[in-house]
């Protein structure tokens, strides 16, 4: 990122994000989605218009990469059970019909471009190889519970 | 006479050889910029990277394991375990490279920038000597006998690889820049501020 921003400012931009906006995303793997979702894939620059506003647009960008950094840590350190149920909330919560969910999930890996920048690749392939898992384990429960009509 | 002739021209040129092999070699400064950032780097890597002890404890934790074998489908089990390994291996094929790179570094360049006793020396050499054993004997357990097959010596891997990593800051520590007060920013024209 190159550019340049007051310390004190993007502490404070990241501290009203988390109290405002992540304070209501409960799972660590809503919040990844979600920072990720706010990063340029072009640029790799994060972007929050209210957050720009209130401070700056540097601060507001280096902020969100902190808290982006902070959940896909929270991530990584979550067992496979947690994993399990975070994933199963979050795709409870999207509204989508959770058999699409797990099908996209597993054909398109968007997790993989949710990652921030300058992770080390072993950690990135330890969450991805998880996830992996963790939804094969969110699949097979799925089945169980509702068997096709066909069988 | 003649044989005292010899003897002393032969005394006198030892005493030039060892002087000429004890002579501390200076290697040259251009050109090996980039072995001393290639080394910084997997010093980086290794100790932000491949050695933190909460990716590892993650990576190895057993109660992933106990985890999916409470499932009911042996596909998760296998599934599992597959992935696990697949990253086992890659952490130790990574840490290997990466100690082999330090390595290359401590025998060409790094002894003729720091005071390395000979005793350090020959300790550094077994221990990188050892750790590329062990990682090559711990690729060899992950590969047949999977992810958990030994915990011990992933911790005795962690355990060198740390020591060897101290031993190349301590190698590299000129190459970071002295401690300097952040710039202000609040400098007038012509009068910079510190």
């Amino acid at each position: 990122m190159n550019l340049s921003s007051n310390q004190n400012d993007v502490i404070a931009a990241a501290d009203d994000l988390r109290r405002r906006t992540l304070a209501h995303l409960p799972l660590a793997l809503e919040r990844l989605i979600y920072l990720a979702s706010t990063r340029d894939y072009n640029t790799g620059l994060y972007h929050h218009e209210g957050l720009a506003q209130r401070y700056s647009e540097a601060a507001a960008c280096e902020g969100l990469a902190n808290c982006h950094r902070e959940s896909f840590h929270e991530l990584l350190s979550a067992p496979l059970e947690e994993l399990v149920r975070q994933l199963q909330l979050y795709a409870y919560s999207i509204g989508a019909l959770t058999s699409n969910f797990i099908t996209s999930w597993k054909e398109l890996e968007p997790y993989r471009v949710a990652v921030p920048v300058g992770t080390d690749p072993l950690a990135a392939e330890f969450v991805f190889s998880n996830l992996k898992v963790a939804l094969t384990i969110f699949e097979h429960r799925l089945f169980q519970r509702s068997p096709s009509p066909l069988a | 006479m003649i044989a005292l002739i010899f003897y002393v021209g032969a005394a006198l040129g030892l005493l030039i050889l060892m002087f000429v092999l004890a002579r501390p070699h200076r290697a040259p400064v251009e050109g090996i910029a980039h072995q001393f950032v290639e080394a910084r780097g997997s010093l980086h890597t290794l100790q932000q990277g491949l050695l933190p002890t909460d990716l590892l404890n993650r990576i190895f934790d057993r109660r992933d394991l106990d985890y999916v074998n409470t499932q009911p489908s042996p596909d998760v089990r296998r599934l599992f375990l597959s992935q696990r390994k697949a990253i086992s291996l890659i952490w130790v094929r990574r840490v290997r490279s990466e100690i082999l790179n330090l390595m290359h570094f401590h025998r060409s360049h790094s002894r003729f920038h720091t005071n390395i006793s000979i005793l350090t020396e020959v300790r550094l050499a077994f221990d990188f000597a050892a750790l590329l054993i062990v990682c090559r004997i711990l690729e060899t357990a992950f590969s047949v006998r999977g992810p958990y097959a030994a915990p011990r010596l992933v911790q005795s891997v962690v355990t060198v690889a740390s020591r060897l990593c101290t031993a190349s800051e301590k190698s590299l520590a000129f190459l970071k820049a002295p401690n300097t007060p952040d710039f202000r920013g609040d400098s007038s024209r012509g009068n910079a501020t510190v």
